[in-house]
Order: structure tokens, then sequence, then C-alpha cells
């Protein structure tokens, strides 16, 4: 690839946008569908939401670090940013029919990851580091 | 292109917001208040074109969840149309047509709530 495999930002729903451009066009240079870069782009942001909502509680002084792997046959993003980590895959999704019974508002990011992504994996490195990473496969 | 902007019309007694751009955890207040002045003006009566509408994520969604029980209680509704494939298959994969009606054109929209 011709331009850089990463991407650092400030910790802001304004740079969303900028997120989504950048991993369009990685998922675009690695051969997807637009279905699926649709599905990629999404999760990324999804991911990214949660961790400037969570994580860093809309603090403009943190940041995230955004980089894109490709590797055979699959795709993988990897978010680094400080801060309470979560793991997604702690989080079970929610009964969709209760959801709507209730009018609950919220919570769908990470359903939205799991359902469109092939691999979702959070390391907490040390104090200091999370890093997640989402995998999506060519054939999946 | 534009980030994001809503076109309020009325067609009678009905409320259209036409959106415009992208739909995020950025732009989706601006969604947000906008839902939250129709309401406080008790119009209950509301059609979501998206016709414009390039891009959503949940944070978008969660706007229509929060107010589709206050439009439904006061005899009202909020439906949905005109979106591309693209949109429509991120309602649709997480089930949204059970709670909500969608259309394909305005026009249908509008038919129902007559």
């Amino acid at each position: 690839m011709n331009s850089s495999d990463k991407i650092l930002f400030t910790s802001s729903t304004k740079n969303l946008s900028l997120l989504r451009d950048f991993i369009e066009a990685k998922a675009i240079a690695f051969g997807f569908d637009d279905s699926t870069i649709n599905q990629i782009v999404l999760s990324v942001d999804e991911a990214c939401t949660n961790i400037i909502k969570h994580a860093h509680k809309y603090d403009e002084k943190e940041m995230i670090e955004v980089e894109t792997k490709p590797e055979k046959g699959q795709f993988k993003i990897i978010m680094k940013y400080k801060g309470n980590g979560f793991n997604p895959n702690d989080i079970h999704n929610p009964d969709m029919k209760d959801y709507f019974n209730d009018f609950k508002v919220g919570g769908l990011g990470v359903p939205i990851m799991k359902k469109f992504m092939s691999k979702i994996e959070f390391v907490h490195m040390n104090s200091d580091y999370n890093y997640l990473t989402l995998t999506k496969s060519l054939q999946s | 292109m534009e980030e994001f902007s809503i076109d309020i019309k009325h067609h009678e007694n009905i409320t259209i917001l036409n959106l415009n751009g992208f739909l995020d955890a950025h732009t989706s207040v601006e969604l947000e208040t906008c839902f939250e002045e129709i309401i406080s003006k008790e119009n209950y009566r509301i059609i979501v074109n998206f016709e414009k509408l390039s891009y959503i994520s949940s944070a978008g969604l969660g706007v229509f969840m929060a107010f589709i029980e206050a439009a439904r209680d006061n005899a009202g509704d909020i439906k949905l149309c005109a979106m591309s494939d693209k949109i429509y298959n991120i309602f649709d994969m997480l089930g949204f047509p059970i709670l909500f009606e969608i259309y394909k054109e305005q026009k249908s929209a509008i038919e129902k709530f007559s």
C-alpha cells in the first residue's frame, strides 16, 4: 500500500468520519466487496464510538490509534487506546424482542461488531494500553 | 459532502424530516434535538425520509428508539421511508422492522397516516 496504514486521532466523535474514510480506503485496497466494506466501516465506527464514550468519557485529550494489517485472507483493524478498556466478547447480545418491547436505547454497537466481523480480540496490555482487534476474513 | 442536515417539511399535520449526509455519534445529537423540538410542540405524526442519507451507525438508530414511544403514546408514529439498501440492511439486521414501519416511498408513509 502506498499510504500509511495507521491513523492517530483525538478521542472525539467529530473524527469518526475521518476514521471511516481511512478504513474504507484500506478495505477497498484489500479487495472486499461494497457490502463487506460497509460492514467493516460500521464495525470500526461502533468500536471507536464505544472507546470515545466509555473508555475516554468524551475527553478530547485522549487519543486513539487505529492500524490496519492485511494478512493472508484476513484484514485486521487494531485499535490502541488508554483508559478503562472493555472486552466486547464479555457483552451478551440483547434479546431484540425484549429490546423493542421495552423501547430500549443504545447498546447495539457490540452486537453490530459481532454480527459483521469474523473475530474480535481484546487485550489489556498493561495499566496504560488496551488493544482491540477486529478481524474480517475474505470468506466470511 | 455535507456532514449532516435536516430539511423539515410539513404535509397537512405530518412533520417530514428529510435527512442529508451521515448520521453517526457526532451528528445524531442534531437529530435528537430536532425530535425533542417536534415532540415538545406536540407533533407526533412524523415521517423520516432517508433518501439523501448516506450512512447510519447505532447512534442514529438510538434516536428513533428514544422517541417512538412518545409518538405512539400520543396517537402518532415515526414512519421511515426511502432508505438505500445499504441503510435498510442495518435496520433489518437488527430487527427494526419489528417495531418500525419502513416504506420504500414517502407517498406510502403519508397514506398510512391518513
